[in-house]
This record gives structure tokens, sequence and C-alpha cells, in this order.
């Protein structure tokens, strides 16, 4: 009840105005979200790109977390290719589209956060990053993890990016 | 107050008689600044954090447990500044604004149109709504009823009374309205052929009543005729405008295409008009711009008398032929933009001209300056000598005539070898004189 209220008020200010380069694209149900969000400077790592974030709220938000993942849309032969969405390249996002951002775990979390807010941290984490890699280890943690983005014990390292 | 103090104080939303104001609807938007950042919602019961940020008393209570589990670990959910301190005495204007907002009674639903401040909902609800549901006061009744719906004996409002024409049960809270208005039964008259029909079957019945009264289908085209239904079939078949209907809406949609074309026409019309001026400006721009610069520089340039030649060989001609016109405008515009490239060229040049011209200046300026600072010096030095070659003199015509007069004073007769010894440099009075000058040169030297 208090999250779906405070959703539907976060989701009646959001369609009255979003900041550039975010967009909402599925707000249907109050358990899941998507967002479309674009690189706004001319960064060449992810210029001319969309990407789509998944933000799924538990019962408990905006007390705690929602868990929130880029997800991929592979462009298939049926549909114009504007349609793709990849998984942008960054040293904290795995190629499955979990990112490792101290903001989404509980410890770095505030119920003052709001989607459109995470929407702009991630916007800026990939706007200042330079570095054209994923992060270490990725292969193995893709093929072998099976938690859910919030059951993993991510370590907050990197202030740099 | 400190937090463990805090978390004990009680919230308060749990009681069953208090609304619980996160849920109500506000009716109008309202400031961002008066929005409790964790509920979104105008604050309720604000407190404050040292920090001077501001949350609801049950959002901060719900945030200190979810997120420190030690009261010392506790950060302001905006700022998160440490904190250890919660503070009750908000500013009043505050809280006053956050009940100044108005929200819609919580029985929308049951039918309450109505919209209060924030602060007086809870007496609204309380006292003055009369569509707040109340326990029915009979005891084997469990069902509610709307506070204004109770009758004063305390009856149970629920028993079901048949009604007399539809046979339907309607419940006593309810049977009056049933009665007046909604019963499916009930009659009413035709205003136009007096004939009573039931209520529900009004509508229908006005759409065939044979005496309703409806203008003529050519009354778009002008027939001003109006008739009973009835009557009207006789008059369609002989109105003349129905029969010459179909050929109007035909000249209609001719009339509409042509006005499309038309407007489609003039569109073109005027971007050609804009590109004809264009051409005629830069045409008159170009000319201007030539005889001036032909004004400007006599010397011979072969290209821009040719041009202007061209130009007045072509401007009658523009007239006469508009099938050159265009060929002349291309061949106007290239020779105008070398013109203008040529102008561009001379007044770059111009500019060249003239920064070496002052630099020039200003070197012999800074030539002659230090040719005057010699001159100076070569003055003052011959200045000074001249000052030193004249000391002597000077002094020994003072020496002299004091001579004389202390000769005077004394004796008058040794006045001849006194004045006979002033230019003789064996006596004393030289060396005096030589100290003098000395004193002389110095102060010329200071």
């Amino acid at each position: 009840m208090f999250a779906s209220k405070r959703l539907g008020k976060e989701l009646m200010k959001m369609q009255e105005h979003l900041p550039p380069g975010i967009s909402i694209v599925k707000s249907e149900n109050l358990e899941e979200w998507q967002m479309d969000i674009k690189v706004l400077d001319d960064n060449p790592l992810y210029q001319n790109e969309i990407y789509r974030l998944k933000f799924t709220f538990g019962s408990k938000y905006p007390i705690e977390p929602p868990e929130v993942q880029f997800i991929e849309i592979k462009p298939t032969s049926t549909e114009p290719p504007e349609t793709k969405r990849p998984i942008p390249i960054h040293p904290h996002i795995y190629s499955n589209g979990i990112i490792c951002l101290d903001l989404l775990s509980s410890a770095g979390w505030s119920p003052v956060q709001t989607v459109e807010s995470i929407c702009m941290s991630i916007q800026s984490m990939l706007t200042a990053n330079t570095r054209d890699e994923r992060p270490p280890g990725d292969s193995d943690f893709v093929s072998y993890n099976r938690r859910r983005p919030r059951d993993i014990n991510f370590m907050y390292d990197d202030d740099n990016v | 107050m400190k937090l463990d103090q805090f978390l004990a104080m009680e919230v308060g939303s749990d009681q069953d008689d208090v609304l619980d104001l996160r849920g109500l609807e506000y009716s109008s938007s309202y400031d961002d600044h008066l929005m409790c950042p964790i509920c979104h919602c105008p604050f309720i019961r604000p407190v404050r954090l040292g920090c001077d940020h501001v949350f609801c008393q049950m959002c901060l209570n719900t945030a200190i447990r979810s997120f420190a589990a030690d009261r010392d670990d506790f950060t302001c959910p905006t700022c998160r500044a440490p904190t250890r301190d919660v503070y009750l005495n908000v500013p009043r204007i505050l809280t006053n604004m956050c009940d100044e907002i108005p929200v819609r009674c919580p029985f929308t639903s049951e039918g309450c149109k109505e919209i209060v401040p924030r602060g007086h909902i809870q007496s609204h609800a309380d006292k003055y709504c009369g569509y707040k549901p109340m326990d029915c006061p009979s005891p084997v009744c469990d069902k509610r009823t709307r506070k204004k719906d109770l009758c004063p004996e305390n009856n149970c409002m629920h028993e079901l009374h048949k009604c007399l024409r539809c046979e339907e049960e309607i419940m006593e809270q309810d049977y009056e309205e049933h009665l007046k208005e909604l019963c499916p039964s009930l009659k009413t008259t035709c205003p136009d052929c007096q004939a009573t029909v039931f209520r529900k079957a009004l509508r229908e019945h006005i759409d065939v009543c044979q005496e309703a009264i409806h203008p003529c289908t050519a009354s778009k085209y002008g027939c001003p005729i109006k008739m009973k239904r009835a009557e009207l079939g006789t008059h369609e078949q002989s109105c003349p405008l129905i029969t010459i209907g179909p050929y109007f809406e035909a000249q209609n949609s001719r009339l509409n295409s042509m006005e499309l074309t038309v407007r489609h026409l003039q569109q073109r019309n005027e971007i050609f008009e804009d590109g004809l001026s264009s051409i005629r400006s830069t045409l008159v721009e170009s000319s201007r711009a030539f005889s001036a610069h032909h004004n400007n520089t006599n010397t011979d340039l072969p290209t821009s008398t040719s041009a202007s030649s061209d130009i007045q060989r072509t401007s009658p001609n523009d007239h006469d032929t508009s099938a050159t016109l265009s060929n002349a405008t291309t061949y106007l515009l290239s020779l105008h933009e070398s013109l203008r490239e040529e102008v561009a060229q001379l007044s770059h040049g111009i500019t060249d001209l003239d920064a070496r011209a002052s630099m020039a200046i200003m070197n012999e300026c800074l030539r002659l300056k230090e040719d005057m600072a010699h001159t100076n010096a070569a003055v003052t030095s011959i200045r000074m000598q001249v000052q030193w070659l004249m000391n002597p003199r000077l002094h020994q015509g003072q020496r002299t005539t004091s001579g004389q007069n202390g000769n005077d004073s004394r004796t008058g007769t040794v006045a001849g070898p006194g004045s006979g010894a002033g230019p003789s440099s064996n006596t004393p009075g030289p060396v005096r004189v030589r100290r003098l000058s000395d004193t002389g040169r110095e102060g010329t030297k200071l």
C-alpha cells in the first residue's frame, strides 16, 4: 500500500516531466517498471545507443531498494534495428545486466531515492566511464550466478567511476 | 530527543478512528518542498533532524528501524549526515502549509464530493460527513449504512421492501430514491404527442414519435420547413431542395478540392516570390556595392569594369526575356561573388597596409624620441658647461664690486690697484672663487 502509493506519485510526476535522455517504457503495474536511458554527452562508448533498465519493486519500497538491472533486447529480423537494447560496457556492469552500484545495495540505499534519481545516477555512471571493459571475472560470474542481484555481496571498492 | 526515545514514541496511525492522511487523495498538486522525501506525501506530523532535513514521523521511524541496527549508525536519508537526535519542533509555518493542502473526503466512493483542507479532514469525517458508513443500529443487522441515511428512530434501514410497481426488492434506505427516480415502471408523457410512455423508453419513443417536430432533411441547403414527422414524408417528396441535394453535395466536394489546390498553389507562389525577391535584393546589393567599389578604387580592374557593363547590359534584358533571366542571374550571382571576394581581398590588403603603416610610424616615433633624448642630454651638458664657465666670471664681478665697496670704506686711494687685481690669478681671490664654483657644481649634480 505504502509502496504503490509512493510509486503512483512518482509516476504522476514523471509523466509530467522527465530529465533529458530518460523515458518510461513500461509502468502498468507497480511491481516492475522498464525505463530507457541514453547517455547524452559524446562519450564514444555509448554514443547512439539506448539502454533498457528493469526495476523490480518490493512491497517495502522505498524503505528497501528496488532491484535494478539492464536487460538486453536483441535485434530481430522482423523488427527495425531501433528496437535493440544492448547491455552497456562498463567496469561495473556485468554482461548479464547486473549492476554493481552501492546506491542499489541495502547499505548504500536511502529512501529518498526515486526511480528518476536512480536513472540519473546510472546515466552519470556511464557518462563518467572511459574504460571499455567488463568487470574482472565477468564470464565466470555470468555463467555461475543464479542469485538475485540483491543477494549478491558486492564489494564497493572503486570510487573513480 | 535521542533516537531510542523517538522510536518509543507512539506513531498513532494504527488507531481505527484516526484517518490515514497518507491514503487521502490530494485534489490539487502541492509544492515539492512540502513533500516528505520518503513517502512523497505532504508532511504528516513532521520531525526534524540535526541537519535540518524534515521527514514524517512515521517515515523516519521506519527508516531508522530498517537501516540502523544499532542506533549510532543512522545517517540522514537525504544528506547522510550522522544523526543521533531528532527534534520534534518544526517551524509552525510548515505544518500550517501542509494542513492547508486541499484533499478529497475519504468517503468519495460513498458519494461525498467534499474537498476540505487537510487540517480539517479529520473533523469533517468525524462530525460533518453524511456519507460516513456507520454500523446499523439494529443489533441483528451487520450491514453498514451512511450516516445521513440513519433514521432518527434507530431502525434498521436494511429491511427489504418490494417495490409495488416493478416488483424489485429494495432496501429501505434506498426506497425513496427508487420510487422517485430509478423505478423502471415510472411513466412519463411525451412532450410532443402526449402519449404516456415508460420513463426508460422515453428516449426511444422520441426518436420515432410521429408528432415530434423535425426540420426537413434539406435544411442544411436552406429549406426552412419544420413539421411533424408524419407530414414530413409528403413534404420531402416534393421538396425541390432535396432533389437538388446530391448536386449540391458534388459541388461542395469539388469546391473543397479546388480550395485545397488553390491553397497549395498559393504556398508555391509564395515560395517563388520569396526566391525572386531575394534574387532582386542580391542584384541591387551587388550593383550598389560594385559602384561604391568602382568609385573608391580608380585603379583599373578589368573584371570589375566588365562586370559593371554586364550589369547594365543584363538589367534591361531581364525585363525583356524571362528565358534568359535565370542564366543572367546565375552569371550575375557568380560575378557578385567574385566581386565580393575581391572586395574582401582589398579590405584585407587595406588593413594589412594600415597595420604596416602604423608600425612604421611607431618605429619612427621611437627613433625620434631617442634622438630627442640625446639632444636633451647634450643641451643639459652644454648648459652645465656654460654655467661652469660663467660662474668664475660672475664671481669675479661680485668680488670686484665687494672689493671696491671694502676699499671705498677703508681708503679711496687704492681703488686703482684694487680693480686691477680682479683679473690677475695670483691673488687669493680666485681660490675662494674656485671653492664657490665647486659648491655650484655640486648643486647642478644634485
